[in-house]
C-alpha cells in the first residue's frame, strides 16, 4: 500500500492530519515473529545476565501466541529489566520507576482489545510501586506482570532490594539488609490475584510456558521470575537456583488451592516454580464496566456529546 | 438596603443539611430568573463544625458574595455570634431564641431584627424529625424576601423526589408552615421579586470543570479524593452511565496521574484532578507526560498550605509551584479561570490544546471558585469534538513512521496502540524520532528544542488578558483566577472611570505582548492576589519588567471581599 504520509518531509501543521470523527479504529497487521520483534539495538545487559533468559522466553511466548503485533503494549519499569524497551520492536511505553502498573491498567481500560504486559523489576514493583501492585491485584485488571526478581538493585549498582535476604551485605546495607524479604507471591495471594506463577530465567522452556499462560489468563497475572544478577548478587546465582528449584506442576500441586499456594510461597530450602494459583472463575476489571460493552473506549465516538442529558440537574 | 438584590445566609452545625438548604435556596433564585452566586464555608470536619452557605441573588450582574446579610438563618447561636459583623440596620435574623436559650439583648447593637421562629418544633410536628427545620426556614425566607413559594415548592419536590412521595409531602407541609409563620409574624424586607424566565444553570466551579470536560469528550478520569476538587470526581463518576466514560478512584495521586497518562497514550481523552497538595505527588508524572508528549489535562485546586494547611479554605499560593512543577524543562499551559463559565470553557479548550499540541494543560483554580455556586448561561445541548494530531491511516507499510519526528511546530502526529505500522517506544528516557532511548548530545538538544517549540505554536490559541470595566481608569487592578470575581464587584461599586481591572486567564505561556500593552496605558497598577509573596506580580516582572505600583494581598485562607478592597483603595488614596 502507498503511504500517504512522507516521514522525511517537515510537517508545519501536523494537527491537520487528524482523523475525522471521534472514534479511533484501525486495521490489522502481521503477527509477531523473531524478525518483527527486532529493534535496531542489541541489549546492553552484562554478559550472563538473567535478563537474556527472560527476554528469550518472553519473545518466544509472544511469537507462539501469534498476537497481531499492534495489539500488544509492553509497559516497562525503570531498571535493567526495563531497558528491554529499546530491544523490542513493539508498542512500548517506558514508564516512570515504580509506576508502570497504573499506566498499564488504564491502557487496558482505554482499549481492552490490547494485550498489556508489564516488564519491571523487583525494586520497581515490590518497592517503589507496591501500592499499585496490590491495587491492580484487588481490581483484577487484565494485565500481565513479568517481574524480574534478582534480589538486588542492578542498574543503580548493587543496593538492597525488597526481595534481598535479611542480613545480606550490599552497598546500601554494609551491615547486612535489616528487613525480612518481601514474599511477592504471598502478597499477591493476599490481594486476591487471580493468576500467580514463578519462573526461572535459567529454564527458558518452562518460563515461556508460564508467560504464555499468564498472557492468556483473563485477569491479573503475575510471573515472578528468578533472574540472577551476575554482577551485583554473588549469592543468588544460576547455580544457587538450579540446585533449589522444582516444578510445582510436576509435583502435583493443586493450583486452585489457595492455602496450599500460600504454603508453597513460604518455601525456602527448595524453591517452587510454576503456577501457584489460578482462579478459574476470574472476571477481569474491564468486563465489569457496562460502558465498555459497546466496545473499547478508544473506539467509542466523542464527536458529538449530548451535554443536554446532564443540564436539568443544574436548574 | 438594596431593593433589587438579596443576600441570604444559613449557618449551623455540620450535619444539619446546611449545604442542601443553601443549594435549594440558590435554585429558587435561579428559577425566578435571577443571577446567583453562593459561597460556602466549612471546617475540615464531617459533623459538629460551623457551616455556612450564603446566596447572593439579583436580576443585575453579580459575581461574588458580600459582607452584609439581608437575612440570616441561624440554626444555633453561633449562627449569630460568629457573624455579628455581617449584620446591620435592616438585617433580619431567623433563630430559635426560645429553644436555644439565646439572650438576644447581646446582639442588639447589630441593629438587626430578630425573629424567634420555631423551626425545629414545626419540623417535628410535620415530619417527626428535626431535620426539616431547614425547609421551614426556607418557607419563612421566601415570605420575608418576596420570593415565589410555588417555585420553591417545586425545588423542594425535586430535592426529595428520590425519597418518595411521602417525604415530599411532609417537606411541603413543613415549607408552608414556615411560610405561613413568617406571613403571620414578620414584615417583608424586600419588594416582591417577579418571576422571569430562567435561561441559566447553577453550578460550582468543580461541576463546571466536570461538565466542560465531558462536553469535550472526556473518556478517562482518574483521581484520588482531596478537597477542594473531590467534587469533580463525584460529578464525572455519576455520569459514567450516560457517556462513554470510565472514572477510576485510584489508590493514590501518583497512580491517578500515571493512569491518566496511560489512558491518554492509548488514545482516549484523559484527565486527573487534585488539590495542590495532591498534585505535589503528581509532579514526577508531569515530567513524564512532557517527555512522552502525551496529552494530559490536570485540574488543580489551591488551598492554603504548607502541607495539610487549611483543607477547606482558599488561596492563590501555588502559581509559582505549578509554573515550575516537574523536573527537566517542561512545556505546559496554565489556565487560571475565574467564573464558572470560564471554568467550563477553558476546560473544554484544555482538552483541545492538550490533544492538538501533545501538551500538559493545567486548569488552576482554588477552593473559592471551585466550591462556590454561580449561575451561567445554559451551555449548548450538543458539543462537537474534532480529533487532532493523530496519524492518518494507513501508515507507511515499510514501518518508517517516526512518532517523535522533529517538526517545525514541535509536535508530530501520534499513533496509538492498535494501529498497524505505528509501533514505537514512548519513552521516559530522552529518545530519537522512533522513541528509542538516546544519550546523544545532538538529539538531546534537538528534542528539548522540539518540545519547547510547541509553546510558540500554541500561542495563537490561548486566551489573552482582558480588561474588566471601563477601558481607561485612574486605577487598574490586576488579577488572575477567581480574584476577578471580586474585582468585578469592586468596579461596579466605584464611580465610573475610577477603577478597572486586567484579568489574566492564562498564566503560562505568559501573554507578554498583550499584558504589556494593557498595562502600558494604566495610570496606576495594583496587583490583587491571595498569597503572601506576590506570585503573579513576580511573574509579571519576570516576563515583562513591569512593576506593580501597589499590592493588595490576602493569605488568611479567606476569599477577598469587595468591601475590603474598596476600603484598601481608599486608604491608598488617603
Amino acid at each position: 500500500m502507498e503511504p500517504n504520509y512522507t516521514p522525511q518531509s517537515p510537517n508545519p501543521d501536523p494537527s491537520r492530519q487528524a482523523q475525522p470523527g471521534g472514534g479511533l479504529e484501525s486495521s490489522r497487521h502481521a503477527t509477531m515473529s523473531k524478525e518483527s520483534l527486532e529493534s535496531p539495538y542489541f541489549p546492553t545487559w552484562c554478559p550472563g545476565c538473567g535478563n537474556f533468559g527472560v527476554w528469550t522466553a518472553f519473545k518466544n511466548a509472544l511469537i507462539e501466541l501469534a498476537i497481531p503485533e499492534e495489539e500488544v503494549v509492553i509497559v516497562y519499569g525503570v531498571g535493567c529489566s526495563g531497558n528491554m524497551a529499546d530491544f523490542n520492536r513493539v508498542y512500548g511505553f517506558h514508564a516512570l520507576h515504580g509506576r508502570a502498573i497504573p499506566s498499564a491498567v488504564a491502557m487496558k481500560m482505554a482499549n481492552h482489545r490490547l494485550k498489556v504486559i508489564v516488564v519491571a523489576g523487583d525494586g520497581d514493583t515490590y518497592g517503589e510501586g507496591l501500592n499499585h501492585f496490590i491495587s491492580a491485584m484487588r481490581g483484577n485488571h487484565d494485565i500481565t506482570l513479568l517481574i524480574h526478581d534478582n534480589q538486588v538493585y542492578g542498574l543503580t549498582t548493587g543496593q538492597t532490594a525488597p526481595t534481598t535476604e535479611k542480613g545480606t551485605k550490599t552497598k546500601s546495607t554494609p551491615a547486612g539488609a535489616p528487613e525480612m524479604p518481601i514474599n511477592p507471591l504471598g502478597l499477591a495471594l493476599t490481594a486476591d490475584a487471580s493468576f500467580i506463577a514463578r519462573g526461572f530465567a535459567g529454564n527458558i522452556g518452562h518460563l515461556t510456558y508460564m508467560i504464555k499462560q499468564a498472557i492468556l489468563h483473563e485477569g491479573i497475572s503475575l510471573v515472578d521470575m528468578f533472574q540472577p544478577c551476575f554482577t551485583f548478587n554473588k549469592h543468588n546465582t544460576y547455580h544457587y537456583f538450579k540446585e533449589r528449584v522444582y516444578d510445582l506442576q510436576q509435583a502435583g500441586h493443586d493450583m486452585q488451592n489457595k492455602e496450599e499456594a500460600w504454603r508453597k510461597s513460604r518455601e525456602h530450602d527448595k524453591l517452587p516454580i510454576g503456577i501457584f494459583y489460578q482462579d478459574p472463575h476470574s472476571i477481569p476489571f474491564h468486563a465489569s464496566l457496562s460502558q465498555l460493552q459497546p466496545g473499547p473506549l478508544v473506539h467509542q465516538s466523542i464527536a458529538n456529546v449530548e451535554l443536554g442529558k446532564v443540564l436539568p440537574s443544574f436548574r | 438596603m438594596n431593593a433589587d438584590s438579596l443576600h441570604w445566609k444559613v449557618a449551623g452545625r455540620a450535619g444539619e443539611g446546611i449545604d442542601v438548604t443553601g443549594s435549594m435556596f440558590g435554585k429558587l433564585c435561579l428559577r425566578q430568573g435571577m443571577n446567583v452566586f453562593a459561597y460556602r464555608e466549612y471546617p475540615s470536619l464531617i459533623r459538629g463544625g460551623h457551616n455556612t452557605h450564603q446566596v447572593h441573588a439579583s436580576f443585575h450582574p453579580l459575581t461574588c458574595q458580600q459582607r452584609q446579610i439581608d437575612l440570616m438563618v441561624a440554626l444555633n447561636e453561633e449562627g449569630i455570634s460568629l457573624h455579628v459583623d455581617e449584620l446591620g440596620e435592616g438585617s433580619v435574623v431567623f433563630c430559635e431564641a426560645t429553644q436555644d436559650k439565646i439572650d438576644l439583648s447581646k446582639y442588639a447593637a447589630t441593629g438587626a431584627i430578630f425573629y424567634d421562629v420555631p423551626m425545629t418544633q414545626i419540623s417535628r410536628e410535620e415530619t417527626g424529625h428535626f431535620l426539616a427545620q431547614n425547609v421551614v426556614s426556607l418557607g419563612a425566607s421566601a415570605w420575608i424576601l418576596g420570593l415565589d413559594i410555588e417555585t420553591l415548592k417545586n425545588v423542594v419536590t425535586d430535592q426529595f423526589q428520590e425519597k418518595g412521595d411521602k417525604v415530599v409531602e411532609m417537606n411541603h407541609r413543613a415549607l408552608f408552615r414556615g411560610y405561613d409563620f413568617a406571613k403571620a409574624n414578620c414584615q417583608p424586607i424586600k419588594p416582591t421579586f417577579e418571576k422571569r424566565p430562567n435561561t441559566q444553570i447553577l453550578l460550582t466551579g468543580n461541576q463546571a470543570v466536570a461538565i466542560g470536560a465531558v462536553s469535550a469528550g472526556l473518556q478517562y478520569f482518574s483521581a484520588y479524593p482531596m478537597t477542594p476538587t473531590s467534587e469533580v470526581l463525584h460529578t464525572v463518576a455519576a455520569l459514567q452511565d450516560k457517556f462513554p466514560l470510565v472514572v477510576k478512584h485510584a489508590e493514590d495521586e501518583i497512580s491517578a496521574v500515571n493512569q491518566a497518562i496511560g489512558a491518554s497514550y492509548a488514545g482516549v481523552r484523559a484527565m486527573t484532578a487534585s488539590a495542590t497538595g495532591g498534585y505535589a505527588l503528581m509532579v514526577e508524572a508531569t515530567s513524564l507526560a512532557a517527555i512522552m508528549e502525551t496529552p494530559l489535562v490536570i485540574c488543580v485546586g489551591q488551598r492554603p498550605g504548607p502541607a495539610t494547611g487549611l483543607p477547606t479554605w482558599t488561596c492563590q499560593s501555588d502559581l509559582q509551584f505549578i509554573l515550575h512543577a516537574g523536573h527537566g524543562e517542561i512545556p505546559k499551559i496554565v489556565f487560571t479561570p475565574a467564573s464558572v463559565q470560564e471554568h467550563f470553557e477553558l476546560t473544554r479548550l484544555a482538552f483541545e490544546l492538550a490533544e492538538k499540541y501533545h501538551l500538559i494543560v493545567f486548569v488552576l483554580s482554588d477552593k473559592f471558585a471551585l466550591e462556590s455556586y454561580a449561575s451561567m448561561p445554559t451551555p449548548a445541548e450538543m458539543y462537537q469534538n474534532e480529533r487532532y494530531s493523530f496519524v492518518t491511516e494507513p501508515l507507511p507499510a515499510d514501518d518508517s513512521y517516526r512518532r517523535f519526528e522533529v517538526t517545525e511546530a514541535g509536535y508530530s502526529p501520534r499513533s496509538i496502540p492498535g494501529q498497524a505500522h505505528g509501533l514505537s517506544v514512548t519513552n521516559s528516557y530522552e529518545h530519537d524520532e522512533f522513541g528509542y532511548a538516546t544519550e546523544s548530545a545532538e538529539l538531546t538538544k534537538t528534542m528539548n528544542a522540539k518540545r519547547q517549540r510547541k509553546l510558540i505554536a500554541v500561542a495563537a490559541d490561548l486566551p489573552e488578558p482582558v480588561v474588566v470595566g471601563p477601558a481607561e481608569a485612574k486605577v487598574t487592578l490586576v488579577s488572575w483566577g477567581s480574584t476577578r470575581l471580586v474585582l468585578e464587584e469592586v468596579i461596579r461599586r466605584m464611580p465610573a472611570g475610577e477603577v478597572n481591572a486586567i484579568h489574566i486567564p492564562c498564566a503560562w505561556p505568559f501573554p507578554q505582548a498583550r499584558f504589556a500593552e494593557l498595562a502600558g496605558v494604566a495610570q496606576k497598577l495594583i496587583m490583587v492576589e491571595a498569597n503572601v509573596t506576590g506570585q503573579m506580580a513576580q511573574l509579571i516582572r519576570q516576563e515583562t519588567g513591569i512593576q506593580m505600583d501597589h499590592h493588595i494581598r490576602r493569605f488568611d485562607g479567606r476569599p477577598f471581599y469587595a468591601e475590603e478592597i474598596l476600603a484598601e483603595l481608599e486608604r491608598m488614596n488617603g
